[in-house]
């Protein structure tokens, strides 16, 4: 916020302060152990009276003076240079906390110069005892440099009581302070040890090679066990959350601390097995493959470190984008263009989006993201997705992906830099406008009003509706679709005909698939009604392309199969589901719609990475069924133990979609204008209702099923809930726990005693039981259901069709040659047969319709 | 753009902001004194190549000393740095991120200058005429250096030229659109062969009143090159100051006129400094060059202040008290110059020859 950003693409992400980094950290630590090794093998010399060993360690000791003077003085100057170029803000706080650390610290390197040349270059021209007492200084002098360092780099992963009490000491002495030196002293005694046996592994006459490569060997084995002790300690001494984070929060942590578990044995066996006489070039290999782990153990340790860290610099004070903890709330409203200084666009317009992206990019992912290199690379990262999904991702990437800081921009910000990533990054053309559609023509039944003896009615349990891709690795949706029907017959007192008939289904315009039959059926009877269930309709035409609303021809035949009535509807059926906006893949039919294998293996992995599942390998045996474990509508029981798919589904993805509208929704259900379905086309949609009108907001929906959950002792619900806020109500107290499927929204919430309604939302007041859903429920005489006359759900009369505006309308038509509900505007003679005074369906029937 | 939104926030420092001046002209002055004798004996065991004989013992001597100086000089600027950074951190971080692609190069120059530095030293007899080629690459090595640092400290204190940012933010920009740049980066460049004569004039005085024969010629040579380069650094020194940007050198402005009066001071005194030069008494010569260099030090950062003046005092910098770290600091600081001072006794009365070689 406060400095420019080197703007760096492909050496993104720090990667120069690995390269540095991970050189200079094992040398440094050399450069501790590595004293102590010197004075001690010029003892070992001297007390055994050998000169082949103090010339040993003579050459040693210039060995030493070359790699810690040219390479360990350099690279450390090169750490402080390039942390200040990338994160100059923290540098600062380091600097500034810490000068007269740094003070000291540069009076041991000076201590450390004279001493080592005084050392290297004096051997054999001084007494013993004085020649190793400047070893000692030496050691001495490097170690207290460790002391110091130490204490810095700790106080940036567990900076204690420093944010609050802004004390030096307790900074200094933060609470992984002692643990962590005493890790890295023994480490660079092991490393000394490293070091020691490749100069040793060189050295021509068998019988001092031997004992040199012991002696070293000895470095390595001696401090391997207060090593690990002092590795536990650290550990322990970790706050809980640190721990939680490198051990059980961070899937791609697991590989590195196996790693980092791997090379002790290693070590040790290495250790173990260069005690022997091997053979000179064995020997040589040998100690070089052990020098190569050596910085592999140093190089997984400190990612470790890093990687706990993570998404601070500086743990609990500032981000790694150089934010301040303190300032996140403030940037959150007031916006990173408007507070950052060194940024030229602080307004974003349409002309400027990309440029400011790219600004925004600078300042919040660039410290940690490459572009187009090797550090956590953003393109492959984010390739799968769309801009909407990659703003959606950003907005909830801090809860299940812990290494990554809350965003801290406006929401503006947030779909600027989605839109430079997706467009400008990764190429990508999404489109924003809304499909073509095709008009499709339906044939309207006819209906003779005069001779006609029966009133035909069907309508679809779902007016807007998801079904499975046939052949894609992932069921979701396997029940099918239910259709209803009612047959009554017309007379001045109707009749609900329910016997001496039978209803048959028949998909109009030839087999869902090539090779099938028609899809075709009989209706079971069911009551005063007759239904028809788990029918396989597909959005797939035999013709091809997608057609998410098919037509289904209903008949009614007596005894003796004689065709009594006929009538028609529209089937919703979709498969626009939007996974793909954030897992990848494109549509799998004609770019419209269609969970894509990519799309459907995309989310197996990241079920595996975030549960620990084994999904990848299980779509091998079959399509893998969610209901499987997370009991779903109208399938088998799952485990009880887990979540319902509704909540597992909503409660995770609401995390993303926190202070969004019905836009939210239509990221992944077919209710998009744009899509290929835009399944909202009722009559409340025409009248300017949403999607969370009746459902509430994403928060709120998945409030009220996760509720559910936890109350069923769910633990996985309270994760998923902890960062939800509820939207229409004032805490998740008082949002009312719901089941999916059997708890909706009730009609007559708003339409209290089936008047004009009083308001235009409705939240937490939910029907009691299946039976009083609305497509179940009837009339005031138990006989008609309310979908008979109205319609579909999300589809109630007048409803439009995107693909034609009489498809939702066909029963209308054919009835009354209007798009109202039935028997709308008086008409109760189309049962009836003559002018009706009484409201027997409902009250408030008899009058003109209102919203036409 | 005004610059002035463009300079970040500084954080608190912990003791009055004087402590840290003064911590900063010590150690710079240490600094500059070393870089001039890293770079000057670089310049002179180059130069000796190209002398009568090849110059091969006195290329061998002093290039031998090299990788000494080196360390010092490097360890001797982190100091400078730090202090630096707590009164300019602001500047100096943006500054150097500017140029950050040529600022991050410093470290694998140096690395290189240090590395062929022992190169030349341990591998002189066996790099036969490849040594004027290592000698060469080192001394152009440290002066690319220099080139880099001039750069950033001249774009530190110039706000008003930082816009550049916005065209060009990976990192590859430099100032040399400051008519100041060349004329001082060649003031600093030019007073390293100088120093190095007259460090290499001292050395062998130091020789010669132990004994040694050798020493007159080299004594010669070395106030030679003191001499030279210095009188052609008054006529740099006198460039540099005539294109410093209008309203620095004045009497009007407290900054401006003490600047002025240690400009003065540092000319006058280098006057006697040639004068003994000349005669050959690099003692007195030495005396008088490192209150030259002192006055300059001290100008150099009154320049700065001047510069900085619109936008920035050091006075103005927040302050959160935090004695104890600056008393340990002290205490470390004093104990470890002891410590170093007895080792330094201890091995020159141990060693046979009361000197140890390097």
């Amino acid at each position: 916020m406060n400095y420019p950003v080197w703007q760096l693409d492909v050496f993104g992400g720090g990667f120069f302060v690995i390269l540095i980094a991970v050189f200079h950290v094992y040398i440094a630590h050399f450069a501790v152990g590595g004293g102590l090794l010197l004075v001690l093998a010029e003892r070992k010399g001297l007390r055994e009276n050998n000169p082949a060993i103090l010339d040993h360690v003579r050459r040693l000791a210039r060995f030493f003076l070359l790699v810690t003077m040219v390479l360990g003085s350099t690279t450390g100057v090169g750490i402080w240079f390039i942390i200040a170029l990338l994160n100059p803000a923290a540098t600062s706080i380091l600097i500034h906390t810490f000068v007269f650390a740094w003070g000291a610290e540069w009076v041991f390197f000076l201590l450390e110069i004279v001493s080592l040349f005084l050392y290297a270059y004096t051997f054999g021209r001084m007494a013993a005892g004085r020649h190793q007492l400047l070893g000692w200084i030496y050691f001495g002098a490097a170690w207290m440099s460790l002391f110091i360092i130490n204490g810095i780099i700790d106080f940036m992963l567990t900076p204690g009581t420093w944010p609050q009490d802004g004390n030096f000491w307790s900074a200094f002495f933060n609470p992984t302070f002692w643990p962590s030196l005493f890790f890295r002293t023994f480490f660079a005694l092991i490393i000394a040890g490293l070091f020691g046996l490749v100069t040793a592994a060189w050295i021509r006459e068998e019988q001092l090679r031997t004992k040199m490569m012991r002696f070293c060997s000895l470095w390595l084995l001696a401090p391997l066990a207060f090593f690990i002790a002092s590795a536990w300690w650290y550990k322990a001494a970790l706050p809980v959350e640190v721990q939680e984070m490198i051990f059980q929060r961070m899937p791609e942590m697991r590989s590195i601390v196996s790693g980092f578990l791997f090379c002790a044995p290693v070590i040790l066996f290495g250790g173990l097995l260069l005690v022997l006489r091997l053979p000179p070039a064995l020997a040589k290999t040998l100690a070089v493959s052990l020098l190569i782990v050596g910085q592999l153990y140093m190089g997984l340790f400190e990612f470790i470190r890093e990687g706990g860290r993570r998404p601070y610099i500086i743990r609990d004070v500032m981000y790694s984008t150089s934010i301040r903890v303190e300032d996140e709330q403030r940037l959150q409203q007031q916006g990173i263009l408007r507070s950052a200084r060194w940024v030229r666009h602080r307004e974003i317009t349409e002309a400027n989006q990309m440029a400011a992206g790219r600004e925004l990019y600078n300042l919040l992912c660039l410290s940690c993201h490459a572009i187009g290199g090797p550090m956590r690379d953003i393109r492959p990262l984010t390739a799968g997705f769309t801009a909407e999904g990659l703003d959606a991702m950003i907005s909830g990437m801090d809860i299940f992906y812990p290494a990554m800081p809350p965003f801290a921009g406006t929401p503006a910000e947030r779909a600027t830099l989605a839109q430079y990533i997706a467009r400008d990054l990764n190429g990508r053309t999404d489109a924003s406008e809304p499909l073509a559609l095709t008009e499709k023509m339906v044939e309207v039944p006819v209906f003779d009003p005069k001779t006609d003896p029966f009133v035909l009615l069907a309508w679809s349990e779902r007016g807007m509706q998801l079904v499975d891709d046939p052949g894609a690795p992932l069921s979701l949706f396997p029940e099918g679709t239910t259709l209803r029907a009612q047959l009554i017959r017309r007379d001045e007192t109707p009749a609900v005909v329910t016997t001496g008939v039978s209803l048959y289904y028949r998909v109009e315009g030839g087999p869902a698939a090539a090779g099938q039959q028609p899809l075709a059926g009989i209706f079971a009877p069911a009551g005063d009604s007759f239904v028809a269930t788990g029918i396989a309709v597909s959005p797939y035409p035999q013709q091809g392309g997608f057609d998410p609303y098919p037509v289904m021809a209903i008949e009614a035949r007596d005894t003796n199969n004689q065709v009594i009535a006929t009538t028609k509807l529209v089937v919703p059926v979709s498969t626009e589901l939007g996974c793909r906006t954030c897992h990848g893949g494109d549509w799998r039919m004609d770019g419209r719609a269609g969970l894509a294998d990519e799309t459907a293996n995309n989310i197996l992995a990241v079920h595996d990475r975030l549960s620990k599942t084994d999904l990848q390998q299980r779509v091998n045996d079959g399509p893998v069924r969610c209901h499987d474990c997370h009991t779903g509508p109208g399938s088998a029981p799952g485990d009880p133990a887990r979540l319902t798919l509704s909540a597992a589904i909503h409660g995770f993805h609401a995390n993303y979609l926190r202070g969004r509208g019905a836009e939210g929704c239509a990221l992944c259900h077919p209710s998009s204008p744009n899509g290929a379905t835009r399944g909202a086309r009722d009559i409340h949609t025409s009248v300017g209702l949403d999607c969370t009108s009746c459902h509430g907001t994403v928060e709120d929906h998945s409030l009220s099923l996760l509720k559910k959950e936890q109350q069923a002792g769910k633990a996985r619900a309270s994760v998923l809930m902890a960062h939800l806020r509820p939207q229409t109500v004032e805490s998740v107290e008082q949002v009312v726990a719901r089941s999916p499927w059997v708890n909706q929204p009730d009609c007559l919430n708003c339409h209290e005693d089936f008047q004009p309604p009083e308001t235009d939302a409705t939240f937490n007041q939910w029907t009691t039981d299946s039976a009083s859903l609305f497509h179940n429920r009837t009339d005031d005489s138990g006989r008609l259901f309310c979908a008979a006359c109205h319609g579909s759900p999300h589809a109630l009369y007048p409803a439009v069709n995107p693909y034609g505006s009489h498809l939702d309308a066909l029963q209308p038509l054919q009835y009354q040659t209007n798009r109202l509900p039935i028997g709308a505007n008086r008409n109760c003679a189309l049962c009836h047969t003559i002018e009706m005074e009484d409201e027997m369906h409902h009250p408030n029937m008899l009058r003109d319709f209102r919203n036409e | 753009m005004d610059p002035a939104l463009l300079i970040p926030v500084p954080d608190a420092i912990p003791v009055p902001w004087g402590w840290f001046q003064a911590l900063l002209l010590l150690t710079f002055f240490c600094h500059i004194l070393l870089m001039n004798m890293m770079l000057g004996t670089a310049w002179i065991a180059l130069a000796s190549h190209f002398s009568k004989g090849g110059g091969t013992v006195v290329s061998e001597d002093l290039g031998g000393k090299l990788p000494f100086i080196i360390a010092f000089t490097v360890n001797l600027g982190v100091a400078p740095l730090l202090f630096a950074q707590l009164l300019y951190g602001q500047f100096v971080y943006t500054s150097s991120i500017l140029m950050a692609a040529f600022w991050l190069a410093v470290i694998p120059l140096l690395t290189c200058a240090y590395a062929l530095a022992y190169l030349y030293k341990y591998r002189f007899e066996r790099l036969g005429r490849a040594r004027l080629v290592v000698i060469g690459l080192v001394t152009l090595l440290l002066l690319a250096i220099g080139f880099i640092y001039t750069n950033n400290f001249t774009l530190m204190q110039q706000p008003q030229n930082w816009a550049r940012y916005f065209d060009r933010p990976d990192g590859f920009l430099l100032n040399l659109n400051d008519p100041t740049l060349w004329p001082r980066y060649l003031h600093f460049m030019l007073s390293a062969p100088a120093i190095g004569g007259l460090a290499l004039a001292l050395y062998h005085r130091w020789r010669a009143s132990r004994g040694a024969k050798d020493a007159e010629a080299q004594i010669r040579r070395g106030c030679r090159w003191f001499t030279h380069a210095t009188l052609l650094n008054v006529l740099v020194g006198l460039w540099f100051v005539a294109v410093l940007p209008k309203g620095v050198l004045t009497l009007s402005t407290t900054t401006g006129l003490w600047l002025t009066v240690i400009l003065v001071g540092g000319i006058v005194l280098t006057i006697p400094a040639l004068v003994y030069g000349f005669a050959c008494r690099p003692l007195p010569a030495t005396v008088c060059t490192l209150t030259v260099l002192a006055l300059m030090v001290g100008a150099r950062s009154l320049l700065r202040t001047a510069m900085l003046a619109p936008w920035f005092s050091p006075a103005d910098l927040p302050v959160q008290p935090a004695w104890s770290p600056l008393v340990i600091f002290l205490v470390f600081f004093v104990a470890g110059l002891a410590l170093i001072a007895w080792m330094l006794r201890f091995t020159a009365r141990a060693t046979s020859s009361g000197e140890a070689q390097s």
